[in-house]
C-alpha cells in the first residue's frame, strides 16, 4: 500500500516535473491560425530504477498531451477528448480507434518539416488498432531506430508525424530527441545514463487551429 | 584437436591482408632480387612480377620484434587492423572476410563473423610473407576478393638448433624452440612456440579485460623427402592450441550481463605435396591438405545460466598444378582441384549435423614475355559449387619496363567471395540481448514459416519475400602502379586502384516476433566501391641508415546510398538537431574505413650486428556508428578519433650465436578502449636468443 502510494506520488511528481520542464514559444506563423511550438524533455514513463535481478522498471503509465493547448493532460482524463497524443517509452498513441474515444489518427510523412506546407489530399490517416498503431512502432519502421550495439534510440531524420487531433484538426510534428537534454546521448555514455536519461521526448510541432490541412 | 591418427600439422590461418604497393621494400638494398610465388602461383623474380607485391622478410619481422601476424601487418602501408571477433585485417577498405590467409599456399579456416583472428598465427620459422592486393589474386578462388596473404615458412634447414625467450609487459611470455636436421634424402625442420599473457584492462575501475588471459601453444613439423633428381615430397603439420579465460559483458537496453568462462580453440593443419619434374620445362605437383578448426566456449553468466558455443570447421582439398614452359617466351599453368568442407556449429539448427559444401575448380594461366620490356599474364579460374552459384574469375596483368628506372604495372581482374556457412545456415537467437534472431538464407523461409504457423510471427517485411539462394559476392578491380628507382639508394612507388563490388551480402531485417523482437537474414543487396592511391618510398641515408614510409588515401562508398543521397531522399540532422537533406559533401562512405593512413620507419644497422629502429603509424578518424537518424554514414555520426602510435626496438647479435633485443611499443601510450581494444597502452619487452651457428650436413 505504501509502495503504491509512493509510486503514485512519484507519478504526480513526474507530471509536475513535465509541466515545469515544458516550455513553449510561439513563432510567427505564415497563417495566424498556425502555432508552432517546441517541447523539451517530455517524460514518457521514465525508468525509475532496477529490480533486484537487474531489469529496469517504470510506472507503466502514459503521458497525455494536448497539441491544441501545448500542455500535459492529467491521466484521469485518458478517456476524454482532451488529449491528442499519449507517450509511453517509444510508443505514441493518437486519440482514436482502440486508444481513445475521439477523432485522432496519424501517418508518417517522409520529408522535411518545413517542406510539408499542405497535407496531400490523397493522404490516408491511420487509426490505432492495438497492437498496431497509427504511429508505427519498431526500429526503423516508424519514427526511430534502435541500435542493438549501442543501446541507443535515435529519431529518424526526415520523418514528420502528421497528426489528426482529437477534435479532427491537423498538426505536423518532428521528434528531435528521446533523451533528457534534447540531444541523443553519445555512444560512449554509461549504461546507467542510457537507462535513466531515456524516454524524454523533445519535439517541435505546428498546429492548425482552423481545421484546414495547410500549415 | 584433430582426431585422425595423424601428426597434427599446423598451418594457421590468419585473416586477411592485402598487398599493395609492389615495392621491393625489404629487398631493395640488401637482398637483391627476391623470388615471389603468390601472384602467379609460380616462382618469379620480384622485378618481373606483373602485379605489385608487398614482401616482408624474416629480418624485418625479427627486427621489429613481431611475434604474432598482427604485429607486422599493422606496420604495412594501407593495412588496417580491425578489432571485432579477434584481430582481422582490412585491405583496401574491404572487411577481413575478403582476404584469404595462406600458409605455404594452403588456406586457413575458422572465422568468427567472417574474421580470422590473426593473433592465432605465431611468427616463428617464417621465411617471408607475401601480400598481393586486389583482383590479381583471383586464381585463389573464394575469399581472395580483396587480396591474399601468403606466409611462407623457412625450409632452409640452416640452423640446427635455436631457442629464444621473451618477456614483456602484462606478464607476457613467448618461448621458442626451433630445430632442423638434414641428410641427403630427408630434411626436417620444426618448431615449438609457447605464448602466454595475463591480458590487460584499459578501462579504469573495471575487471573486464580487453585482452583476456591467453595461453597458446603452436607446433610445426616440416619434412622434405628427396626421392630422386626429379621428385620430392613435402609433409607439413602444424597445430595451434589456445586457451582463453573469458569475461564477456553484453549490454542490451542498458542492462549488462557478465559471463565468465573459458574458450578453447584448436587449429590443425596437415599437408602433403608431391613435386615431380619431368623436364626442365615441365613439372607437376599434387597437393593434399586437411585442416580442422574447433572453437569451444563454455561460459556461465552471472545469473547462473550456462552459455555454450561450438564451431567446428573441417576443410579438405586436393589439387594438381602443372607448369609447362612452351618456349622461352610462353609459360603456362594448368590446375584442377576439389574441396570438401563442412561446419558444425551450435549456432545452426543442430550442432550434431555438419553442413557441407563441395567445390570443384579448374584454372589456367598464360604468361607471355613479349620482349625484355613487356610481360603479359592472363588467367582464369572456374569454381563449381554445390550450395551456391558457380563463379568465373578472370584476370589480366602486365608489366612494362620503360627503362632501367621506370616500371609500369597494370592489372584488371575479377574475384568473388562465396556465401559462407553462417550466411547460409545460421540459426541463432541471442537470449543475452533482446532475443533477436538471425537465420541463414538457406533456411530462413522454412524456419520463419514454421514459426508463423505456430503463431509466433508478428510481421513479415518485404525483404522476407525477396529471400532466395545467395549468389557469391563479386568484385572487379583495376590497379595501376608506377615504380621508380633512380638510384641504387632510392625507391619510389605510386599506385592507384579501384574495386567495384556487387551482390554484397548484408544482414537485413525480414520480420518481427509477436514480442517485437527482430528477425534477420541475409540478402544479396549491396553495391559498393573502394578506390584510392598509395605511395611508398625507401631511401638510404648512409650505408647504415635507411628511411622508409608509406601512405594510403582511401575513398569508399555504398552505391545505392549515393543514389539516394543524390535523389534527395536521405536526411540528416543539422546543428539545431532539426532534419535536413544530406548532401554528398557530408557523406562518409563505408564504416571503419580511414581516409588517410601512413607510416614512417627509420632503421639503423651496422656490421657488428647492432640494429635500432623507430616506427610511427598514423590512422585518420573513422566512422563507427550511425547516430543521427539515418541509415548512412555521414559527418554527423559517431567517429573514432585519429591517432598515431610510436614503436621502437634495438638489438645486437653476437658472433657466438647469442642475440639480445629490447623494445617498446605504443610509447606515446595512446589508448582508446572502445574503438581500439587491441591496442594496449605502452608495453616493453626483452628477448634473448641463442642459435647454433654451424651449417648442417647437406
Amino acid at each position: 500500500m505504501i509502495k503504491q502510494l509512493l509510486k503514485m506520488s512519484f507519478v504526480v511528481f513526474a507530471i509536475l516535473q513535465i509541466t515545469a520542464c515544458s516550455k513553449s514559444e510561439t513563432i510567427t506563423a505564415p497563417v495566424l491560425t498556425v502555432s508552432t511550438n517546441i517541447v523539451k524533455d517530455l517524460m514518457a514513463d521514465t525508468v525509475l530504477g532496477l529490480t533486484s535481478n537487474g531489469m529496469p522498471y517504470s510506472a507503466g503509465k502514459y503521458t497525455f498531451f494536448s497539441l491544441e493547448n501545448n500542455a500535459v493532460v492529467a491521466n484521469t482524463d485518458s478517456a476524454t477528448a482532451k488529449w491528442d497524443l499519449a507517450f509511453m517509452s517509444t510508443r505514441i498513441l493518437t486519440n482514436g480507434g482502440t486508444s481513445g474515444p475521439a477523432l485522432g489518427g496519424a501517418f508518417i510523412y517522409t520529408g522535411l518539416f518545413d517542406d510539408l506546407k499542405t497535407i496531400p489530399a490523397d493522404s490516408i490517416f491511420k487509426t490505432d488498432n492495438a497492437p498496431t498503431y497509427a504511429i508505427t512502432t519498431g526500429s526503423g519502421k516508424g519514427w526511430y531506430t534502435y541500435d542493438q550495439l549501442t543501446s541507443l534510440i535515435t529519431p529518424l531524420a526526415g520523418r514528420v508525424l502528421v497528426i489528426r487531433t482529437a477534435s479532427g484538426k491537423y498538426a505536423k510534428l518532428e521528434i528531435t530527441s528521446y533523451y533528457k537534454g534534447g540531444v541523443t546521448l553519445p555512444v560512449s555514455a554509461s549504461d546507467a545514463e542510457k537507462l535513466t536519461k531515456q524516454r524524454y521526448y523533445s519535439f517541435r510541432y505546428s498546429y492548425q487551429s482552423n481545421g484546414s490541412k495547410v500549415f | 584437436m584433430c582426431k585422425k591418427p595423424i601428426i597434427l600439422f599446423f598451418f594457421i590461418i590468419p585473416q586477411c591482408l592485402w598487398s599493395q604497393v609492389g615495392f621491393v621494400k625489404d629487398t631493395l638494398f640488401a637482398y637483391g632480387d627476391s623470388v615471389v610465388v603468390t601472384a602467379t602461383r609460380s616462382e618469379r623474380k620480384l622485378s618481373n612480377s606483373t602485379v605489385p607485391i608487398t614482401l616482408i622478410n624474416a629480418q624485418t619481422i625479427q627486427q621489429t620484434g613481431s611475434i604474432r601476424l598482427t604485429d607486422i601487418l599493422k606496420e604495412q602501408t594501407g593495412l588496417t587492423m580491425t578489432s571485432g571477433f579477434g584481430a582481422g585485417v582490412q585491405l583496401q577498405g574491404l572487411n577481413p572476410d575478403y582476404t584469404i590467409i595462406l600458409i605455404n599456399g594452403e588456406p586457413l579456416v575458422g572465422r568468427t563473423a567472417g574474421v580470422l583472428d590473426l593473433n592465432r598465427i605465431a611468427l616463428v620459422n617464417i621465411k617471408k610473407i607475401e601480400i598481393v592486393k586486389g583482383p590479381s589474386s583471383s586464381l585463389y578462388g573464394s575469399e581472395a576478393m580483396a587480396g591474399v596473404i601468403n606466409i611462407i615458412t623457412d625450409a632452409s634447414v640452416q640452423i640446427p638448433l635455436a631457442a629464444s625467450l621473451r618477456y614483456g609487459t602484462y606478464n607476457t611470455k613467448d618461448i621458442n624452440l626451433n630445430n632442423a636436421l638434414a641428410s641427403k634424402t630427408i630434411n626436417y625442420q620444426g618448431f615449438y612456440n609457447y605464448y602466454t599473457t595475463d591480458g590487460y584492462s584499459i578501462r579504469p575501475n573495471s575487471n573486464n579485460r580487453i585482452t583476456t588471459p591467453i595461453t597458446r601453444l603452436t607446433s610445426s613439423q616440416q619434412f622434405k623427402l628427396n626421392l630422386n633428381a626429379h621428385a620430392n615430397i613435402l609433409l607439413n603439420a602444424r597445430l595451434t592450441d589456445e586457451n582463453i579465460k573469458s569475461n564477456i559483458a553484453v549490454s542490451n537496453g542498458g542492462v549488462t550481463i557478465n559471463s565468465n568462462g573459458n574458450e578453447h580453440n584448436t587449429d590443425a593443419n596437415l599437408s602433403a605435396t608431391l613435386n615431380y619434374h619431368f623436364t626442365a620445362n615441365l613439372k607437376t605437383s599434387f597437393r593434399s591438405y586437411l585442416t580442422n578448426y574447433i572453437s569451444k566456449q563454455d561460459l556461465l553468466t552471472l545469473s547462473g545460466a550456462p552459455y555454450n558455443d561450438l564451431l567446428n570447421h573441417l576443410f579438405k582439398r586436393i589439387e594438381n598444378q602443372s607448369d609447362w614452359a612452351l618456349s622461352k617466351k610462353l609459360n603456362s599453368i594448368f590446375g584442377v582441384g576439389a574441396v570438401w568442407e563442412g561446419v558444425k556449429s551450435s549456432r545452426y539448427d543442430s550442432d550434431k549435423i555438419r553442413k557441407e559444401n563441395t567445390i570443384q575448380y579448374g584454372f589456367t594461366q598464360w604468361e607471355w614475355t613479349a620482349s625484355d620490356k613487356l610481360i603479359i599474364i592472363g588467367g582464369i579460374r572456374f569454381d563449381k559449387n554445390a550450395t551456391y552459384a558457380s563463379a568465373w574469375s578472370p584476370k589480366l596483368s602486365m608489366l612494362y619496363k620503360l627503362n632501367q628506372y621506370h616500371k609500369i604495372r597494370l592489372s584488371i581482374g575479377q574475384g568473388f567471395k562465396a556465401p559462407d556457412f553462417r550466411q547460409l545456415y545460421l540459426d541463432f537467437t541471442n537470449a543475452a540481448a533482446g532475443n533477436y534472431s538471425v537465420f541463414g538464407s538457406a533456411q530462413a523461409q522454412k524456419v520463419i514459416g514454421q514459426l508463423n504457423s505456430l503463431g509466433q510471427i508478428g510481421g513479415l517485411y518485404n525483404n522476407y519475400y525477396l529471400l532466395k539462394a545467395l549468389q557469391p559476392e563479386s568484385s572487379t578491380g583495376i590497379h595501376l602502379s608506377w615504380e621508380y628507382t633512380p638510384l641504387a639508394t632510392t625507391f619510389l612507388s605510386a599506385q592507384v586502384f579501384r574495386n567495384d563490388i556487387t551482390n554484397l551480402i548484408e544482414v537485413q531485417q525480414v520480420g518481427t516476433y509477436i514480442s517485437g523482437a527482430q528477425i534477420f537474414s541475409y540478402l544479396n543487396i549491396g553495391r559498393a566501391f573502394t578506390e584510392g592511391a598509395e605511395l611508398e618510398f625507401k631511401q638510404s641515408l648512409s650505408n647504415r641508415i635507411v628511411l622508409s614510409g608509406g601512405y594510403q588515401y582511401l575513398i569508399t562508398g555504398d552505391k545505392d546510398q549515393i543514389a539516394q543521397i543524390k535523389a534527395g531522399t536521405v536526411y540528416t540532422r543539422n546543428a539545431n538537431n532539426m532534419s535536413a537533406r544530406l548532401t554528398m559533401s557530408d557523406y562518409v562512405g563505408l564504416p571503419n574505413v580511414s581516409k588517410h593512413k601512413a607510416q614512417l620507419k627509420i632503421n639503423y644497422s651496422n656490421e657488428h650486428g647492432f640494429f635500432a629502429n623507430a616506427r610511427i603509424i598514423y590512422r585518420s578518424k573513422w566512422v563507427v556508428n550511425n547516430t543521427n537518424g539515418n541509415e548512412v554514414y555521414d559527418n554527423g555520426d559517431d567517429f573514432a578519433p585519429s591517432y598515431y602510435s610510436l614503436h621502437t626496438a634495438i638489438g645486437k647479435e653476437y658472433q657466438n650465436g647469442i642475440a639480445i633485443q629490447l623494445g617498446a611499443d605504443n610509447i606515446n601510450n595512446y589508448i582508446d578502449a572502445i574503438h581500439l581494444p587491441n591496442l594496449a597502452g605502452r608495453t616493453y619487452f626483452i628477448n634473448l636468443k641463442y642459435q647454433i651457428k654451424y651449417k648442417p650436413l647437406k
